[in-house]
This record gives C-alpha cells, sequence and structure tokens, in this order.
C-alpha cells in the first residue's frame, strides 16, 4: 500500500495540532506526532514487547489501540492481519483517538483494521488471534477479572499483558484497588496487580507457560518496578513464534521465579 | 407429604455440608455443626429487622442461612448455589431441596450463577452471601449482579487476607472446600469493601469480624441508596462503619 494522503505538510500538521496525542508516529520524514510517548519510548517499548515473538504471517488483536503505535509496528514486523480496537480513546473528545489512528493509517499506508468496540464487551465471537496485545489496559478497568476472561477467548496462542503493578512487596497473588482518583490522580485507573497474582489469573484461564519481564522504563534499578510485561502462552502455541525470550525474560512458573520482585 | 422411605433414611443417604435441624430430634449430619451455623446467623441476622423481608441466597450450601432467616421472620427465600450443587456427584442440592421440603419453608431452590443476574431476575430486600469471595473466579461481577437484585441490604460472609494492608486490597486463594473440590477464589481485606461496595451501588458498609473465628473472615452489610430507614440502627458493637471514599 502507497499512503492514501493528499494532504499538503501544512494540511497534515494542522490536522495533528487538532489531536492530543498518545504516541510519537513519524507519518512523513520529520513529520512526527507530538505523542506523551516519544518515539525513543516507544522504540524501546516495541522492542521490549515484539522482539519475542515472529509476527511474519500470523494474526494480532490490539487491544486499546489508540494512536495506533504497535498496530502499525506489528503490520511492520509481518503480521498478515492486524485488527486494531479501542472506545475510549477513539471517541474522546480530546484525544479524537479513531481520527488520529486513522489519519496516521492513511499516511503510514499500512493495512490495519479497526472496530471500535470496549473490551469489555468482546468475546469470542470476534475469533481468535495469534497475538493479542493487552497494553497499559489492565489497570483502568473496574472489573479487570472479567476482561482477562474475553481477553482468554479472544486468544489463539499468546496473551501479552503491560501493565501497572504494585504489592510488589508482598508473597501472595494480589491486587490494590484504587478508589476514585487515588492512583496518579487519574479516576480510570482501578487496579494494581503483582505478579504473584497475574501469574494466578493467567493460570486459571488455562494457559501454560507464563513469562515475565520489566518494563524497559520502569526498572528495578531505577527504584520502580512499577509496570511489567507478561506473555501467557496457550497449551499447543507454535513455539517457532515465541522462540526469542531474552534474558530479560523469566519463566514465571519455575522455582524462585518470584523471589526478587521482594525486596 | 408423599409416601417414601422415612425422612431420617432419606437424610442418612445424603451428603450434608450443613447441620439443619428439620424435625426436633432430626439433625442432618453436615460438616458445619449447628451451633456454628447459629452462631453465624446469630451475629448476621441479629441486628436487622427481618419480619417481612424477601431473600435471596447466593452459595446457599444447604440453605441453613435461609432457614434461619425465615425462622427470623423473612416472608420468602429463594435459595441458590452454583459450585456446590453442580459439580459432579454433588448431592448438596438434592440436601437442599429434601431440607426445604422436610420444613415446609416458603422457599425455592435453584442453581443459579449470581455473576448472571441482572434486574429482571427480581428484587430482593435481602441479599446474602456466605463463604462468598473464596468460591468465585469472579467476584466483583458476582456482585454486580446481586447489586443489581438488592432492594436494601446486602449480607456477606467470607475469608479476609492482607489485614496488615490499610490499602484496599483483593487477594486470590485456593483453598479446599467441604464438598471436596479445591477452589480458587479471593480474600478482601475491610479496607476494600467500602470502596468498592460504594462503586457497585451501595451508599453504606458496615463490618464486623466473624463471631466464631475472629478476623480472618470477616461480616458485612451493606445498604442500598432507598434502604428503609433505621434499617441499619440495630448495628451496634462489634459493627463498625466502613468509611467511604467522597
Ligand atoms: C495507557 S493507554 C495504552 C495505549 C496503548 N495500548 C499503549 O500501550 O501505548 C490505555 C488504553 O486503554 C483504553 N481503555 C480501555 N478501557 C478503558 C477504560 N475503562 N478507561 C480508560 N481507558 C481505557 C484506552 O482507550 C487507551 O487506548
Amino acid at each position: 500500500m502507497t499512503p492514501q494522503s493528499e494532504l499538503s505538510d501544512q494540511e497534515l500538521l494542522a490536522r495533528i495540532g487538532r489531536i492530543t496525542w498518545f504516541h510519537s508516529l513519524e507519518l512523513r520524514p520529520g513529520i512526527v506526532t507530538p505523542g506523551a510517548k516519544s518515539l525513543a519510548v516507544l522504540r524501546r517499548e516495541e522492542e521490549a514487547l515484539l522482539g519475542p515473538f515472529d509476527l511474519r504471517g500470523r494474526s494480532v488483536l490490539d487491544i486499546g489501540a489508540w494512536n495506533g503505535a504497535f498496530s502499525f509496528a506489528s503490520k511492520r514486523r509481518g503480521a498478515a492481519r492486524v485488527l486494531a480496537t479501542d472506545e475510549f480513546a477513539w471517541t474522546h473528545p480530546t484525544y479524537k483517538g479513531l481520527e488520529s489512528f486513522e489519519l496516521a493509517r492513511a499516511e503510514l499506508g499500512l493495512e490495519v483494521e479497526t472496530l471500535q468496540l470496549d473490551p469489555t464487551r468482546m468475546d469470542a465471537s470476534l475469533g481468535q488471534f495469534d497475538l493479542v496485545l493487552f497494553l497499559g489496559v489492565f489497570y483502568h478497568l473496574f472489573d479487570p477479572i472479567d476482561v482477562l476472561q474475553r481477553m482468554r477467548a479472544v486468544t489463539g496462542q499468546v496473551l501479552l499483558v503491560e501493565t501497572h503493578q504494585d504489592a510488589l512487596e508482598r508473597e501472595e497473588p494480589a491486587m490494590v484497588f484504587y478508589p476514585g482518583r487515588t492512583l496518579a490522580n487519574d479516576d480510570t485507573n482501578w487496579w494494581g496487580p503483582n505478579p504473584p497474582l497475574m501469574l494466578h489469573l493467567l493460570r486459571q484461564l488455562g494457559f501454560a507457560r507464563i513469562y515475565y519481564r520489566d518494563h524497559p522504563h520502569y526498572l528495578p534499578a531505577e527504584g520502580s518496578r512499577t509496570r511489567g510485561i507478561f506473555a501467557a502462552i496457550l497449551p499447543g502455541a507454535e513455539p517457532a513464534m515465541s522462540a526469542h525470550f531474552g534474558i530479560e525474560w523469566r519463566d514465571l512458573g519455575a522455582a524462585g521465579a518470584m523471589r526478587d520482585f521482594r525486596p | 407429604m408423599t409416601l417414601g422411605p422415612p425422612l431420617h433414611e432419606q437424610v442418612a443417604a445424603l451428603t450434608w455440608l450443613q447441620s439443619l435441624r428439620l424435625a426436633p430430634d432430626l439433625v442432618t449430619p453436615g460438616a458445619k455443626p449447628e451451633a456454628t451455623l447459629e452462631a453465624e446467623a446469630e451475629a448476621l441476622f441479629g441486628p436487622l429487622p427481618l419480619m417481612g423481608m424477601t431473600l435471596l441466597e447466593i452459595g446457599a450450601g444447604n440453605g441453613g442461612f435461609s432457614l434461619a432467616a425465615l425462622r427470623r421472620g423473612a416472608v420468602s427465600a429463594v435459595v441458590t448455589d452454583h459450585l456446590a450443587w453442580s459439580l459432579p456427584g454433588a448431592e448438596a442440592g438434592m440436601a437442599t431441596m429434601l431440607a426445604l421440603e422436610a420444613t415446609g419453608a416458603p422457599a425455592q431452590a435453584m442453581v443459579l450463577d449470581p455473576r448472571a443476574l441482572t434486574p429482571e431476575f427480581g428484587r430482593f430486600d435481602l441479599v446474602l452471601g456466605t463463604a462468598f469471595f473464596e468460591q468465585l473466579f469472579n467476584p466483583i461481577l458476582a456482585l454486580r449482579g446481586m447489586s443489581s437484585v438488592t432492594g436494601q441490604v446486602l449480607l456477606l460472609e467470607t475469608a479476609q487476607a492482607a489485614l496488615d494492608e490499610a490499602r484496599p486490597m483483593l487477594t486470590a486463594t485456593t483453598r479446599p472446600m467441604p464438598y471436596g473440590a479445591l477452589v480458587s477464589g479471593w480474600a478482601p481485606n475491610p479496607a476494600l469493601m467500602g470502596p468498592l461496595l460504594r462503586d457497585l451501588g451501595f451508599v453504606r458498609v458496615l463490618h464486623r469480624a466473624h463471631p466464631i473465628e475472629g478476623a480472618a473472615r470477616g461480616l458485612y452489610a451493606a445498604f442500598k441508596p432507598d434502604a428503609a430507614a433505621g434499617l441499619a440502627a440495630g448495628f451496634g458493637a462489634p459493627w463498625r462503619e466502613l468509611a467511604m471514599p467522597a
């Protein structure tokens, strides 16, 4: 696909300027959307999140895609089919997420499908995707247990969860509840799970192996581990799809895997 | 009464979760002793004017709490369970039907997963769940369903955890259940219950420790905005009001 856009640079900049961006996307040489996440941050996140997977020819479902950075990255990494979904940010009056996504998609000339649907209403009728991206969404849900169960229903092989986490000092599986604006003064933040809790829930849902890595920007060395990445693999998943878990990743099912989470 | 084996023989042929007095000289041989059940029923129902109330019980086991509420003045009960009545070989459902029939209680039994509750199911003055969080895959969804059918007050009895935590917290647990299954579920801390139930439509939440097991288990009474005035008046110490976020 070639770029469909007939906008002049001026027109493109004007349209970019009407939107509050979360992702910095280079839409044309030198034209980058002013996202809260910089290009450099997104590059590191993309490598941490998608690095382990061979996406060539596979299907990817992006939940809470927002401006689409990880949908576009999946397509560029060779995915045959990418379905980007969102509702909150896509219908938000200042985020104008769907408009932003469509603008970026047209500029980048990538073939990515969209569906405006909140994860709280997704089920198996959506089909199953080799890789489901559930990035930055878990903690925004009042009932993350229900939505994680829905994510299981649309996962064909691997569910990738990136989330805020909390209660790292506790050995037992636990999640902290944030009423109102308790967390980051944001009333869309509800729960902070610890890694044992994610392991427990994902196992309950039938995932066979669960790998964890620290988020590249929230590292223990930097005094914080408040976000983590979980790759949950279904029994019978193709080994070749998830063959590249580097040393940053640990198998949470292994003996002692939880030990160094606690101070 | 239909003709059949005498009641005591029918009772003896079943496995019981709760010890229920079906006749002056007949108590079902349940895993939970009659005195424990009565102490829990007194702690839960003692403060509440049950006279004339309709009851929905979730996870009823053998329905002992529903029978206790009916003895204390409730007018009708819908007695439900899910796991304990539907696991392969589980006799608790049959046992419950027998207990309801033998006592002639104005109660109806049915298999019900509380996650499926919607307002169309009806509206009950009192909704009750005991041994609640510890047996549910998704207590949030179950509570949402139960809130949608609660007219006045929700009573919960549950395992608790993370009591050392001031922050609201939900802990995942895996425990053996009296009906012979290892069940995964949850345990809240008291700090969670005010804010969580507030977000599920309750305006006031009262709490006390379990009358026998202390703080390892907790009792909660949560009131809807249109609960009758004075309904909570009987909840003196050891009940205490939980702080609700603004
Ligand atoms: C932190 S952003 C993450 C965006 C992108 N996946 C990433 O990782 O960069 C949160 C996303 O969750 C979505 N979301 C889903 N349900 C939500 C809810 N109830 N409240 C807020 N955001 C929600 C938002 O629309 C948004 O796209």
